[in-house]
């Protein structure tokens, strides 16, 4: 892969993808898909998994017939399989200026590209048709999913750019009317909402049928609040300035963002939606690996 | 208020800047971006926007450092203070009169003095000077014109009551011989003590000039009851050869109240030799004659103690005791009259100090041997005795003897010995027609008119003259009386060592009635012990007088004195000007021994109080205030022109920007603790 020639193409670190390339980006949910891929097809079709018997009706494949069956009963049924199919994957990645912040090393937004971008690889590779939507307070780009958008992807993700505030409940309202068929949204955001806003925001877009997945992006000094000199902390979204005594108040900070995070974690848990906190200090490879490779073992029990 | 640099006051718009502060709260100039504050601002804290001053004690901490700062730099001072002390005149020149007299030992005034001393000096200014003068019968500066305060109340408790007795002029010259001298405007003398009436006489011709001050303290107590022995008489009298003496005690008692069964008692060389007990009524004299003893030697010293009181300086009375030698005298007369020389003789032979050893002979009797051992010889209305012939009588008199020539009818004077004669005789004078004459001059500043000067001494012109013989005086010859014609009465010519008077009248009753005057007695023994070079033995002298012991030493020889505290001064005999002199500042018995004396006893001298000085009487001190000042009110001189004082002049004696500087920085100091705490207790500033 020609990395310095193409825009986005650093966001598909080798050395991400070598650890993470040979797990699948499976569905949880059933999806649609008019390509054999990796996902479970909501209707029956030809392939070699059975699935089940239903009795025979006129106009039926006489070749699909059980014949063990009807040796057995006397009555004709035929067999059905399970049919692989592909999805559209997209990435719903939150550019406010909030995703700006970088206490040391990546960015969130950065690392949120990151993600975007391997998860983005790993659908293209299991010719899934990947998309991008980056959005603040509304929708700023849009890339349809596409088999042939994977570039343009990379590209999008190149020049996201956060200027602006960001809120959830209108972008992902207005998303819920572009998507007509269900898929893989990965939702990349550091949510600065309260959970049952977000939750609000997200349920269009579940009741649709998609298999959303939600990456938590924070920084560690989002989590530790690792501060030592009274100082004025400026809202990056408000742009709002406390003045604040770091010591005073960083165990209850911590405290406010467990919660946080424990209420979030309950929340989609509740509504069946992958929930991970990623950590800008940690490796992406790893936190992905972690993921994609538990989310597997999942998706292989059912 | 004024101030002295009123720009400065503009800094007191500095105490906007923590008001500003604690409004705005713009010290966190570090800016940290942070995604969200959506958890900080859940956390209780107050916004800025919405900030309240919440500290108004360290507000106020704050803003009162800086104007007290900036009103410190403004120089402030009172302008009522500046104007009383203009009205003042500024710094002062003190004098601090301070009385050490013998009264001031009566009960606690001294203590009581030198209290007020202390206090007059607590209360000079900064600028102030003092002078420190203590006084009884003379001043004496003890600290000359400074501000030091510490050296001044080290002088004042060094300072002792004395023996000495009273006097306010000496004190008080020196008062405006300072204050006079001194370029301050403001001067004042503070005289304390107990205002004895003794001590002025109001003649003392001192008066302050306008502009001085003269604040009396007065720590005498009023009824002070004092009992002293003023003085003692010795009775003198022969006995076996031996000199008896009968001491005599006064007894002053200066109290209201009577005092009954005083105990009296001699002290004879230490030993107590009788009490007898008195009773002296209130401001009333008495007296204590005790039992005669034998005076067995020289300078006895002895000493009479009456009773006990607050003063007890004064209850005691120290003399010494020396037995007297008699006054040889030698009357020579014509012979013709058993009784020629009677009255001369009477009137010697009562004298006791001295007694007269008298001898009367007749002119042609006298040999020249009976002249040599004579201390005065008397020529009595006689012709020239031959025995004093060929320059014999002239070389007594030339040895100190001591000649009384008396004129009469039968006296004459050879020409041969007209160097003795205090002048030239002329022809008798007839003064029985008409009015007699009497005496109308006496010198009474000759020793022998002296004692007379006092009034009511003696009335010399009740004396009827009848005749005297003329007397021309010689150049050198002095004249001691006359006759109210302007005649020579008596003349005086020195010769060598001794002494000539020439009395131009008679001392019997032929030419004058003059001897059976009350003055011819006194007249008669002045007369003979002035010739005769007679000192009277002292028994004691008083406080304040100056022994010149170089007159009293024959050979001149060294000596050391011990005084009555136990002082040793050491003298030399061959010493110039003051050397030889002693000043008797204490009360009690002075030893002088002399070197190479012959082993006994040292010659003792007796001092004590000044009588007067056991007189508590109290004088009104207004009225020495008054007689100093020449201001009947007490209250304090205004100077005639009240200076007017200058701005910088009156913020430098106040001196109030230091107080408000330090005010302002310990103000600091605390907010800076405090704001420390506070800061450290808070999550948000």
């Amino acid at each position: 892969m020609q990395q310095q020639a193409l825009p986005g193409a650093r966001f598909v670190d080798p050395k991400i993808l070598m650890r993470i390339g040979n797990l699948e980006l499976l569905a949880r949910n059933v999806v649609e898909g008019f390509i054999n891929g990796l996902h479970r097809a909501p209707y029956f079709g030809a392939s070699i998994d059975f699935a089940e018997h239903r009795g025979y009706v006129a106009g039926d494949d006489i070749r699909r017939v059980d014949w063990r069956l009807f040796a057995r009963t006397d009555r004709f049924y035929v067999k059905q399989y399970e049919a692989d199919t592909n999805t559209n994957l997209s990435v719903l990645l939150d550019i406010s200026r909030s995703m700006t912040f970088a206490s040391r090393g990546v960015p969130k937004l950065e690392y949120g590209c990151f993600v975007g971008g391997c998860l983005a690889y790993l659908a293209q590779r299991q010719r899934d048709r990947v998309g991008l939507i980056t959005f603040d307070d509304d929708i700023v780009s849009h890339v349809p999913p596409s088999a042939k958008h994977f570039n343009v992807v990379l590209h999008t993700l190149e020049r996201a750019k956060a200027e602006r505030p960001g809120r959830l409940d209108v972008p992902l309202h207005k998303m819920a009317e572009h998507f007509r068929r269900r898929g893989i949204l990965v939702l990349i955001s550091d949510f600065y909402e309260e959970p049952d806003a977000i939750l609000e925001a997200i349920k269009p877009l579940k009741f649709l049928g998609n298999d959303i997945i939600v990456f938590h992006v924070l920084d560690p000094a989002e989590i530790d609040f690792g501060y030592e000199d009274a100082s004025s902390f400026e809202d990056l979204e408000t742009g709002e300035q406390v003045p604040v005594v770091p010591e005073s108040l960083v165990q209850e900070y911590r405290a406010l963002m467990q919660a946080h995070i424990m209420a979030l974690t309950t929340r989609f848990s509740e509504h069946r939606i992958d929930y991970t906190v990623l950590n800008t200090a940690e490796p992406l490879d790893r936190a992905l690996f972690s993921y994609l490779s538990s989310r597997e073992r999942l998706m292989r029990v059912r | 208020m004024a101030f002295l640099t009123p720009f400065f006051l503009l800094g007191l718009s500095a105490i906007a800047i923590p008001v500003l502060i604690h409004l705005i709260q713009r010290e966190r100039k570090r800016v940290v971006e942070f995604p969200s504050l959506m958890f900080v601002r859940r956390i209780p804290y107050q916004s800025v926007r919405r900030r309240r001053i919440r500290h108004w004690a360290l507000l106020l901490l704050r803003a009162a450092a800086i104007a007290l700062i900036a009103a410190a730099f403004a120089r402030p001072f009172l302008r009522q203070g500046a104007a009383a002390a203009a009205v003042g005149g500024g710094a002062r020149e003190v004098v601090i009169l301070l009385d050490q007299s013998a009264s001031m030992g009566y009960g606690d005034h001294w203590d009581r003095a030198r209290e007020a001393a202390r206090t007059a000096v607590r209360g000079l200014g900064n600028d102030d000077r003092a002078t420190l003068v203590l006084f009884s019968r003379n001043a004496e500066e003890h600290m000359r014109a400074t501000a030091d305060r510490s050296r001044l109340e080290a002088a004042i408790n060094a300072a002792k009551a004395g023996s000495d007795s009273t006097r306010y002029g000496p004190a008080l010259k020196l008062a405006d011989s300072i204050l006079s001298r001194s370029s301050l405007k403001r001067r004042d003398a503070v005289l304390i003590s107990d205002f004895q009436k003794s001590g002025w006489s109001g003649s003392e011709d001192v008066r302050f000039p306008d502009g001085i001050t003269v604040n009396a303290v007065s720590v005498g107590a009023p009824g002070t009851a004092n009992l002293a022995v003023p003085s003692v008489t010795f009775a003198r009298a022969s006995f076996s050869g031996q000199e008896r003496i009968a001491v005599t005690a006064g007894l002053s008692n200066k109290g209201d109240a009577p005092l009954e069964d005083v105990p009296v008692t001699l002290t004879i060389d230490g030993h107590e030799i009788q009490t007898e007990h008195a009773t002296v009524g209130a401001h009333a004299s008495g007296s204590v004659t005790f039992t005669q003893f034998t005076l067995t030697g020289s300078n006895v010293r002895g000493s009479v103690h009456a009773g006990s009181d607050l003063l007890p300086a004064d209850n005691t009375f120290h003399f010494v005791l020396t037995p007297s030698a008699p006054v040889s005298v030698m009357v020579v007369d014509s012979g013709d009259r058993s009784d020629a020389s009677l009255f001369l003789s009477k009137a010697l032979s009562i004298g006791t100090t001295p007694t007269f050893q008298v001898d009367v002979s007749p002119a042609s009797r006298v040999t020249p041997p009976a002249l040599e051992k004579r201390a005065v010889v008397v020529l009595n209305d006689t012709m020239f005795p031959p025995a004093g012939g060929g320059g014999a009588l002239e070389r007594f008199v030339e040895r100190g003897g001591g000649l009384l020539i008396v004129m009469g009818d039968h006296a004459s004077w050879p020409q041969g010995e007209a160097d003795l004669l205090p002048g030239r005789l002329g022809a008798t004078v007839d003064r029985t027609t008409g009015r007699s004459g009497s005496l109308g001059y006496l010198d009474y500043s000759h020793p022998v008119f002296e004692v007379f000067k006092a009034p009511r001494s003696g009335d010399f012109s009740a004396g009827h003259v009848f005749r005297y013989r003329a007397l021309q005086p010689g150049p050198t010859d002095r004249i001691l009386a006359r006759f109210d014609d302007g005649a020579i009465a008596a003349a005086e010519r020195k010769v060598g060592a001794g002494r000539v008077i020439v009395w131009t009248t008679t001392l019997d009753d032929t030419w004058t009635d003059i001897a059976v005057k009350p003055i011819f007695l006194p007249l008669v023994h002045q007369l003979v012990r002035y010739l005769a070079h007679y000192e009277p033995a002292t028994s004691w002298v008083t406080v304040g007088q100056v022994l010149d012991l170089n007159a009293r030493a024959k050979d001149r020889s060294n000596r050391i004195v011990v005084t009555p505290s136990g002082d040793r001064i050491t003298q030399s005999g061959a010493g110039q000007g003051n050397e030889g002199l002693l000043e008797l500042s204490q009360q009690g018995v002075y030893e002088v021994r002399w070197s190479g004396a012959a082993a006994g006893r040292p010659e003792a001298i007796a001092v004590n109080l000044d009588p007067v000085e056991s007189d508590l009487t109290p004088l009104d001190p207004r009225e020495l205030v008054a007689a100093v000042t020449g201001r009947a009110t007490p209250t304090s001189a205004q100077p005639a022109v009240a200076p007017e004082m200058t701005r910088e002049e009156a913020e430098r004696r106040q001196g109030l920007w230091w107080y408000l500087l330090m005010t302002g920085l310990l103000l600091l100091a605390a907010e800076t603790v405090i704001s420390n705490r506070l800061s450290r207790r808070e999550k948000f500033l």
